[in-house]
């Protein structure tokens, strides 16, 4: 079997470098069409880091009566973080609440001078898994003991998470079509590049070669092309990322428009692996014909 | 080791390339199959490789019914037939020496031993000074004993020839049919296609002519005319 190796490992070099221009077509093809999926699975990773931060600032604020008895706030705050929507329970003092509102208006000493310390309640504030549920706890909280009102984003809030929903949808439709057509695009190169080489295929099977001995240096070839191809793609995303959004980033602070470096490697392996099972299922199918010599 | 019974071949469009052949051709024969173009010597020699399958009859190659034979055992029976094609089938994108290797390599042969016998078969076939050519660089004739090269480099126990001399000049021609004698000595199977008769004539060896896709005559040392 060693020798089978050494006789695949030189075949399929000698292949990709006689055959050059069909070597250059596939790998630019290849990394076209996963430069594509790339952009849009890195486009999708900023945009849902995005959506996610706009998501994580929605919390239902719980205002609680100045009368209300110590053990009816503790149960409040028990019954809440015992709810399975619920991630995290804040408690806000009066004094605490205060202290906030000072600090927000603090370059306008005026507004703060006339308030009362105790004018302001305490509160409950409540951090959500999935905001879509805000409604919900908030009117099981709703006339609660306790309670004096629940306030959650209403419908500004509704209409930002139909809006995140919209995004995160147009995002899987765009990686599905984006995969689909780098299926289409690199099945299709694969398929011309063996075409080309029919002619070859027959006599090999003709001097006695079996379909594996011929199969193996064809995907062989394939996976190296995919592989370039994966590998160029990824330079470039990540030539993208230094030289575009890094530089937004600093141009536009307030924005989380970052992609780290390690999901740049993420998404090279990514990429590397469709590139490959396309390339070597492709190639199985493609051959399929042309070795039923 | 090579036995025909009853067998036709009409392809597709129903051209009938052969009618009703039976033959029998011994182990470690020379055998011509002469006829003028057209009358099936090609169809003839496609069949015992399975590059085309009889319309009716059985063909046995080394005692085994090959139409019995299943798809993946097919390669086994082309390494036991060296084959000299009429159009070469040589691989475009090797060299001479490869292509002549490929057929080592198909069969698992090590580097050293086809490293050994290519250039020495090549040497046989006056080829050395092309060792590193590409077959468009080569003349027909060159091209065709390549082909011869290759069919006879892993030393199979039958050997085919379709018009073998078709592109060669009478010495050269001369020297390739000394080649396949000396093969044929050594125990190899020969069948050789033509239309050339010098070839058949200087050889007396025994002849199968086929006219119109029938067996018309089966003469042990022949001539190509009858006479
Ligand atoms: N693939 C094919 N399809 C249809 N007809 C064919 C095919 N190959 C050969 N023939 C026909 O079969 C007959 C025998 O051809 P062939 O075996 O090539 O003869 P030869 O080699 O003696 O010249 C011819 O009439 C030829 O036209
Ligand atoms: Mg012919």
């Amino acid at each position: 079997m060693a020798l089978r190796v050494n006789y695949f490992v030189d075949e399929t070099v000698s292949n990709l470098r006689r055959n050059v221009l069909l070597t250059l077509a596939a790998v630019s093809t290849v990394s076209i069409s996963l430069l594509l999926l790339g952009v849009v699975m890195v486009g999708g990773e900023v945009l849902t880091k995005m959506v996610s931060s706009w998501e994580g600032k929605v919390e239902l604020n719980v205002f609680l009566r100045d009368e209300a008895t110590p053990e009816e706030v503790k149960a409040l705050g028990s019954q809440a973080n015992g709810m399975p929507e619920v991630e995290k329970v804040f408690f806000e003092s009066k004094e605490q609440a205060f202290e906030e509102y000072k600090r927000m208006f603090k370059d306008s000493p005026a507004i703060t001078e006339n308030v009362d310390p105790n004018a302001l309640p305490a509160s409950y504030r409540i951090k959500l898994k999935d905001p879509n549920s805000a409604e919900a706890v908030a009117s099981r909280l709703q006339g609660q003991p306790g309670v004096d009102e629940v306030q959650f984003g209403g419908e500004a809030m509704k209409r930002l998470l139909k809006f995140t929903g919209v995004v995160r949808t147009i995002l899987v439709i765009a990686i599905i079509l984006t995969l689909g057509a780098a299926i289409l695009l690199i099945a299709n190169t694969i398929r011309l590049g063996i075409y080309a080489r029919r002619k070859e295929i027959g006599i090999m099977k003709l001097v006695g070669a079996t379909n594996w001995f011929i199969r193996v240096p064809f995907i062989f070839e394939g996976t190296v092309q995919a592989a370039l191809g994966a590998l160029l793609a990824s330079a470039l995303i990540y030539a993208g990322k230094v030289f575009g959004l890094d530089r937004m980033q600093d141009a536009i602070l307030f924005l989380p428009l970052t992609v780290s470096s390690g999901s740049i490697i993420r998404m090279f392996f990514t990429l590397l692996a469709i590139g490959i099972v396309i390339g070597v299922f492709g190639s199985s199918l493609a051959l399929r014909r042309f070795l039923e010599v | 080791m090579i036995r025909l019974e009853n067998v036709s071949k009409v392809y597709k469009g129903s051209v009938v390339a052969l009618r009703d052949i039976s033959t029998d051709i011994q182990k470690e024969e020379f055998v011509f199959l002469v006829g003028s173009s057209g009358s099936g010597k090609s169809t003839f020699i496609k069949m015992l490789l399975k590059e085309e399958e009889p319309s009716e009859g059985t063909i046995y190659v080394a005692g085994k019914d090959i139409g019995q034979l299943p798809r993946w055992r097919v390669p086994y029976l082309r390494r036991n037939i060296g084959c000299v094609f009429q159009d070469f089938k040589l691989l475009a994108n090797k060299t001479v020496r490869e292509n002549v290797a490929f057929a080592l390599e198909v069969i698992g042969r090590p580097k050293n031993i086809i490293s050994q016998r290519v250039p020495a078969i090549i040497e046989l076939v006056g080829l050395t000074d092309k060792l590193n050519s590409m077959p468009h660089e080569l003349s027909g004739g060159e091209q065709q004993r390549v082909c011869i090269a290759r069919a006879m480099v892993n030393r199979p126990p039958i050997l085919l020839a379709d018009e073998p001399t078709g592109n060669l000049d009478p010495s050269t021609s001369a020297d390739i049919m000394n080649l396949l004698e000396r093969l044929n000595e050594s125990g190899t199977t020969v069948l050789i296609a033509t239309h050339d008769h010098a070839v058949v004539d200087r050889s007396r060896k025994r002849v199968i002519e086929l006219d119109g896709g029938k067996l018309v005559r089966d003469q042990v040392r022949g001539v190509y005319g009858i006479g």
